[in-house]
Formats: structure tokens, C-alpha cells, sequence
């Protein structure tokens, strides 16, 4: 098993795209209004958990 | 569908870009992959009186409030009282962006550029390399809009800058993750933008309260996302609110979650075919994380290079570089001084912050600048100056543009 990857609860995510920019990846993008995680890409550095300004990204188990 | 200038993006940087070249003759279409200009607000709406000064808006409904002064607090809730009697140059109006954005395009329209809502660029169009155009999903239907020049107007996370190979990614140091609520029925009754520091406040950033009228406020926090965990801003933005008696029984009308760069410039900002402007360019202030002057100053000589560059028939990344010159001589170095003082003020800790705050106290300033307020610091606390010493070179530096 390895880390969790990143996933966007899209009931919560109000796309300040803050997620995106920090991303060392290029793994989240915005689709339909949301962030979204291409989970193939993300890496688990949780770069983009930590950054959420309202915990609407976790680690997906 | 061919056009001189494709501007991905419809904020201030994007439509004023749009303004400049359209006036100078461009065929000029800005795609926008919300379905308003200018909504959802993402900012905390204030902006300097400098504006009046540039002719660049008309009118006054984009203003909520013109700004006495400010006042910053120190982690101990000690005061320093700035009035703005002269100028407010990091404070001067508190602004609906909604308006203030729509204005700017209904300008750009004016001019003879085109706009089209809910449009999203997906991908740049190449030919043998060179850049050629942009593919956009514009509802249901997909777009390929050829043109000689792509301004990536596109914000804090600019994907267009991306695939023309320039490297836009944000190192949580350099990026404030930021909440706010729109408060209504609150006692905020005069006109003062409010700023609360302190490492158990807001840990590398501020929280802001700027008054609208009315009793209504903009309250907001931004925090550093190197020192964030989830979901903190909004916490602590809470927790502020909580503790302050005359916010704690307002009712919000609006939240929002933003991002902010806080780094130096963009280190390019143009190619063969393409210009970046805006948030997309880092043309944002690092002490403050204020960025719509710079944005419109930018879209302003954005605008006009190309403009230049359409009746020459000249995209080469050497021509569009005039752009990347006038910026940086315009506020290029202001951005990359005020990031060394970013980095010395986040090693400050609180009680210094107190310390520093209570001997500012009683100074009259008259003038809202970080820079002026930095210079005072400096002269009652001699030991901070070594710290700031990186600062002088950029002192120099500025002199030296002036002189030429």
C-alpha cells in the first residue's frame, strides 16, 4: 500500500484553483467548476491538502 | 475563426490588455470559461487611489467606499494608525469587483474587442512549434481560434502559460491561500481597512476587514500555504470572527476561497507568440498580495506592445519583449524588493511584532506605503536594520532607474 492520493470533494471545492497552482505535478485541473485530480499523475505529497483554505481535499483511502 | 489576439482570461489584466490592443487597432477576441465577468468575486476588493490618476475606468459603481485610512494590529492588538491624507497608496477605495471587472470590459468592447463567456481553452495550436492558436470548448461545441498572439490572462494557475512551455508552478512558499466572508449587519462604522498579523492569526499572511458600507464588511484571511495545514484558513478566519464582538453577530452574504501569488515576477513573461499578464505574471504586490494596479499597469503596456506588434506584423519573442522591459521598469523591482522584505518579515516573531508596534504607535503617518513604514521601523529599532540591509541594493537599483 502507498500514500494516499489526493481527492477533491466536489460538494466542497469552490475552485479557487489554489490546488492547481502549487501542484509539482500538473496533476490537478479544472474541470466542470471544480479541481479535480488526475490520480495517475499525483504523487501523494499532499501539497494540495495542505493548501486547501477549506479541507476540501483528502487523501483518498 | 482568426483573430490578431486571443486573451485567454476576462479579469482587469486580461480586459484591459484587450482595451490597449483593440485601441490600437487589433482584432482582438478575450475567452472567458466562467459564464460572468467578474463573478465569482475571488478578492478581497481593495485597491489603491493611485487608480484615479490612470483614466483607465469610468464612472463610480465599481466603488463601495472611498478609504479614510488604515489601521494595522499587532499580535497584542496593539494599533498603528495610518491616515491617508494624501494618498492611499496601498488603501484607497474598497471596490465590487463584479463592477469594477465588467467595467473594464465593457470598455474593452468599446474599443472593438470581442468576448465570449463560458469558453475554456483546452489546448495551444502549433505548427512546426510555433504557436498558432487556441483549441476551446465554448459550450457544446469545440473551438479552434487561430491567431499571431495568445496572452495568457488566464490567473494564478495558468494553464496556457504551461503548454507554451513556461513554468508557472507556485512554491507553497510563495503562495497565500486565502477565505473570506462578505459580513452583513456588523459594527464597522468608520472608513479604515483593518489588518490583524500575528503568527496565531493568520501564520505568514493577515486577516483583513474591509468595510463596504452599510454594515457590511469584507472579512477575510490569506495564510501561507507552507505553513498551512487543511482547511486552516477557514478555521482561524472563524475563530477571528468569534473573538471580534462587532463581527461575531454578522450574517454572511457571500464566502469565497482564493489564491494569491506572493513570489517574485514571472521570470519570462513572453515568447515567440505569446505574453503573459496578470496573476499569470506574478504582477502582485508580495507584501500585501494586493495585485489589480500592477495588473492594470501591465495590461496597459501589455495592450499596447501588441498592438505595436500587429501593425509590424512582428511576433517574435524579441519584439514582444518591449512588453517584458516596460513592466519591469514600470514595478518590476518594486515586486522583487517587497519579496525580500516578505522573507525578513516572516522571520520577525510576534513579540517584535509588539515591540515594533507599540513605538509606531503615536507616529503620525500620513502616508499609507509598506516601504515608508519599513523605513520608520528601521529608525527606531537599529538592530532590525541589519536585517533589512538586503533591502538597500534594491534601493540603489531604483535610484539608478530614476537617474536614466
Amino acid at each position: 500500500m502507498g500514500k494516499p492520493k489526493a481527492k477533491v470533494d466536489r460538494k466542497k471545492c469552490l475552485a479557487c484553483c489554489g490546488c492547481i497552482s502549487v501542484c509539482p505535478q500538473d496533476a490537478i485541473s479544472w474541470i466542470g467548476n471544480k479541481a479535480h485530480v488526475d490520480s495517475k499523475k499525483c504523487i501523494s505529497c499532499a501539497i494540495c491538502i495542505r493548501t486547501c483554505p477549506i479541507g476540501a481535499i483528502s487523501g483518498d483511502a | 475563426m482568426k483573430y490578431d489576439v486571443l486573451i485567454v482570461g476576462s479579469g482587469p489584466a486580461g480586459s484591459v490588455t484587450a482595451r490597449f490592443a483593440a485601441e490600437g487597432g487589433a482584432k482582438v477576441l478575450v475567452i472567458e470559461r466562467r459564464q460572468e465577468i467578474g463573478v465569482p468575486v475571488l478578492c478581497g476588493e481593495g485597491i489603491s487611489r493611485k487608480i484615479d490618476e490612470w483614466n483607465m475606468i469610468e464612472g463610480t459603481r465599481w466603488i463601495a467606499g472611498k478609504m479614510d485610512g488604515a489601521r494595522i494590529y499587532s499580535p497584542d492588538k496593539t494599533c498603528v494608525t495610518i491616515a491617508a491624507e494624501q494618498a492611499g497608496n496601498e488603501t484607497g477605495y474598497v471596490i465590487y469587483r463584479d463592477i469594477f471587472d465588467q467595467e473594464l470590459a465593457r470598455l474593452a468592447i468599446k474599443a472593438g474587442a470581442e468576448y465570449r463567456l463560458n469558453t475554456k481553452a483546452i489546448e495551444i495550436i502549433k505548427e512546426g512549434g510555433k504557436i498558432k492558436g487556441v483549441k476551446a470548448e465554448s459550450f457544446d461545441e469545440e473551438l479552434e481560434i487561430q491567431c499571431d498572439i495568445v496572452v495568457a490572462a488566464d490567473g494564478v494557475d495558468s494553464k496556457v502559460a504551461q503548454w507554451a512551455g513556461i513554468n508557472t508552478r507556485l512554491n507553497p512558499k510563495d503562495l497565500e491561500t486565502c477565505c473570506q466572508y462578505t459580513l452583513e449587519n456588523i459594527d464597522v462604522k468608520d472608513a479604515y481597512c483593518e489588518f490583524y498579523l500575528g503568527k496565531e492569526i493568520a501564520p505568514g499572511g493577515y486577516v483583513w476587514v474591509f468595510p463596504k458600507g452599510k454594515g457590511i464588511a469584507n472579512v477575510g484571511i490569506g495564510i501561507l500555504a507552507s505553513l498551512s495545514e487543511s482547511g486552516m484558513a477557514k478555521e482561524l478566519l472563524d475563530k477571528f470572527i468569534e473573538n471580534d464582538s462587532r463581527l461575531r453577530k454578522g450574517n454572511p452574504i457571500r464566502f469565497l476561497a482564493g489564491a494569491v501569488p506572493v513570489s517574485n515576477p514571472a521570470e519570462e513573461t513572453v515568447r515567440d507568440n505569446i505574453i503573459l499578464v496578470g496573476d499569470a505574471a506574478r504582477h502582485v504586490d508580495p507584501i500585501t498580495g494586493g495585485g489589480l494596479t500592477l495588473c492594470l499597469e501591465g495590461g496597459k503596456i501589455a495592450g499596447e506592445t501588441i498592438a505595436e506588434a500587429v501593425k509590424r506584423k512582428e511576433f517574435s519573442k524579441e519584439f514582444l519583449s518591449k512588453y517584458e522591459e516596460k513592466w519591469k521598469e514600470a514595478f518590476g523591482q518594486k515586486i522583487k524588493r517587497n519579496y525580500i522584505l516578505k522573507e525578513i518579515l516572516l522571520d520577525i516573531d510576534d513579540k517584535t511584532f509588539n515591540t515594533i508596534a507599540s513605538s509606531l504607535k503615536d507616529v503620525k503617518f500620513d502616508e499609507i506605503s509598506t516601504y515608508g513604514l519599513v523605513k520608520e521601523i528601521a529608525k527606531k529599532h537599529p538592530t532590525l536594520m541589519m536585517r533589512l540591509l538586503p533591502l538597500l541594493k534594491y534601493r540603489k537599483k531604483l535610484k539608478e532607474i530614476k537617474k536614466e
